[in-house]
């Protein structure tokens, strides 16, 4: 199990507390290809965070790959995400000033990896992603769906056994989605663990279980492929 | 893992990359400091270069001088009523130079208005009669020639030195030097054309007047043992002021004067006004400092206040980096480093920029007696000037720095 969340509760204070995640029993495979799916306000996000250690619980336990993840300093927790997950986010979230070989390099920047070196390695995730000609070119001067391929790319360039998506195709056409989408099934092909937050059916459909999230807790699963 | 990306050639490209995109704003910040150092050290390099300009009054004027002169009494004593006035002699000086312990350096000085006549040309002049000594109390600069030895004042030489200014007015462009010129009838020899440093003199100014042997002077001029005053220094060590009691004592012992009597006696330390005037560009000082530390201030203000704005736009990216493995540090050293470099850049513009203006100020003022006031800022200011600045322009980066720890990678969800 490389993921695995034992009656895992979250609850963001408030004048009026809001229960986000109840009781929440999980386990992902190593290799799985999971979306994750539900209404907006389900606590799909809130759960990608839990399992991307970018935001903590309140109950329950919490094990990537074995480890309990529980109360981790911030310096714990960045180095554990920049050595295993990588991230996608829907809205790309690249660094507008620089280009796409320079923002695909920067979690190895942050690994103390030589510049020479980095940009080695960040063009070989460029040529996967077959963007290896728009290397120099910034964000802004890229379509959506090579931004979200920089963003694969960047995701990728630290070798991580983990993919988290967050609402990878939100902010594409459909034929990009598909292409998108082609990419993460390529990736788990690969023997990359790949875990997709969506609330578009196809998405979903693309990918081999579907764990449906709704009101904070997760409905049984009949359609375990 | 340790390491250090505040020397990454990356983070220097950010640095430069998040300054550049708001440059509007970069630059009023960077003034902001630039002004700061600035006006700092132009403060401090201007009340230099004032009290360069106030010292120089005093060139050559020995700053641990007194001087002696007859006063009028304000006592009765021994039948003499009050309201009585009195000269020094040849006898006071002689008893003061015996009995004072501290004293270094002494002349008694003599003056007379005389009209000197060289050829066909006549010129009314002060003249003042002085023993050698009067050169090492007020040093006068020499032209030419020599200055009144001890000799000149034994044998009541007919010997006179005359001063640059009417040197120029009697003799033009010859040199007077070995020529004789008549005063008040009497002739002498020029030996010597000298003038002063300062502006500040006793009696008159070298540059405009004669200077006689003391003794020949009383003699020429029918000033019988009359000395008008008697100007001195003090032993290293003393101030002219140590010698006062003494001087009164042996005053009073030679004149019905009342001991008590202050006014009776002219005393005058010039050492005091030349402690008045330290106090004066102390404060002038403290006052540049003051001023220059509040602009200093506003600037490390402004840009802890450019940081915090830059933090605060930036957050989402913040959080970015922080979900791509960005750990706290990395962040605080990045927010630190571009308060640093905008302050280290502005700061020595601004040094470097003070540093042109009291150039040319001490260009506009030197004059070529004296040469430049020294309007500057030495090297180990300026350096401490800059360190200041660093330090504080690193603290207030500091809590934007802070601020931009705190975000979390959730942020980077955010604003969809």
């Amino acid at each position: 199990m490389i993921f695995t969340l034992k009656d895992v509760n979250k609850t963001y204070p408030g004048i009026v507390p809001l229960h986000v995640l109840k009781d929440i029993n999980l386990e992902i495979e190593r290799g799985e290809l999971v979306s994750i799916m539900g209404a907006s306000g389900s606590g799909k996000s809130t759960l990608l965070n839990i399992l991307g250690i970018l935001d903590n619980y309140d109950s329950g336990e919490y094990l990537l790959d074995g480890v309990l993840i529980k109360n981790l300093g911030e310096n714990k927790a960045a180095e554990l995400r920049n050595r295993m997950i990588g991230f996608v986010f829907q809205s790309f979230n690249l660094i507008s000033y620089k280009n796409a070989l320079e923002n695909v390099a920067l979690p190895l920047f942050y690994q103390g990896v030589s510049r020479r070196k980095r940009n080695a390695m960040a063009m070989e995730q460029l040529e996967r992603m077959g963007l290896a000609d728009r290397a120099h070119h910034l964000p802004g001067e890229l379509s959506g769906g090579q931004k979200q391929r920089v963003a694969i790319a960047r995701a990728l360039v630290t070798n991580p056994s983990i993919i988290l998506a967050d609402e990878p195709t939100g902010a594409l056409d459909s034929k990009t989605s598909k292409e998108v989408m082609e990419v993460f099934r390529t990736l788990n092909a690969d023997g990359m663990t790949v875990i997709i937050v969506t609330h578009d059916p196809g998405v979903g459909a693309a990918t081999n279980r579907i764990i449906r999230i709704s009101d904070g807790r997760i409905e049984p699963a009949p359609s375990h492929v | 893992m340790l390491r250090n990306s505040f020397f990454d050639i990356e983070n220097w490209r950010e640095i430069g990359a998040t300054l550049a995109r708001n440059k509007t704003r970069t630059f009023l910040t960077a003034f902001g400091i630039f002004w700061g150092t600035a006006m700092l050290t132009m403060l401090w390099g201007g009340a230099h270069g004032l009290e360069g300009i106030m010292r120089r009054q005093f060139a050559g004027f020995a700053t641990n001088s007194g001087g002696v002169f007859p006063g009028t009494t304000s006592m009765p004593y021994l039948g003499y009523n009050k309201g009585m006035s009195w000269d020094l002699t040849e006898q006071d000086l002689a008893n003061i130079r015996r009995v004072s312990p501290y004293m270094e350096y002494s002349t008694p000085i003599n003056g007379a208005r005389v009209t000197a006549v060289y050829n066909d040309r006549s010129k009314s002049a002060y003249s003042m009669g002085v023993e050698s000594e009067y050169s090492k109390i007020m040093i006068p600069i020499v032209y030419e020639g020599r200055l009144i030895n001890d000799s000149d004042v034994r044998n009541h030489r007919k010997v006179a030195i005359i001063g640059k200014n009417i040197a120029g007015e009697i003799f033009g462009n010859e040199s007077p030097v070995g020529k004789r010129v008549s005063l008040n009838g009497i002739h002498f020899l020029i030996v010597g054309v000298a003038g002063q440093k300062g502006d500040a003199s006793f009696g008159g100014r070298i540059d405009d007047s004669f200077m006689l042997p003391s003794t020949t002077m009383r003699r020429a001029f029918n000033q019988g043992t009359t000395v008008h005053y008697i100007i001195f220094t003090s032993l290293p060590g003393h101030t002219p002021k140590d010698n006062e009691p003494f001087i009164r004592r042996a005053i009073c012992s030679n004149h019905p004067l009342n001991p008590k009597d202050e006014r009776a006696i002219g005393f005058m330390d010039v050492s005091e006004n030349f402690e008045i005037v330290d106090k004066l560009f102390l404060g002038l000082s403290l006052l540049a400092l003051f001023v220059g530390a509040g602009s200093l201030m506003a600037g490390v203000i402004g840009v802890g206040n450019i940081m915090w704005i830059i933090v605060k736009e930036r957050t989402q990216e913040i959080g970015i980096r922080r979900a791509i493995g960005a750990k706290p540090l990395d962040i605080i050293v990045q927010i630190l480093s571009e308060s640093i470099v905008l302050t280290t850049i502005s700061g020595i513009g601004g040094v470097c920029f003070a540093t042109l203006v009291l150039g040319i100020a001490d260009m506009v003022a030197a004059d070529p007696k004296h040469g430049m006031p020294g309007f500057q800022t030495d090297f180990n200011t300026a350096i401490a000037i800059l360190a200041t600045f660093l330090v504080l322009g690193t603290a207030a980066g500091l809590l934007p720095a802070f601020k931009a720890m705190k975000i979390k990678p959730v942020e980077a969800m955010r604003d969809k």
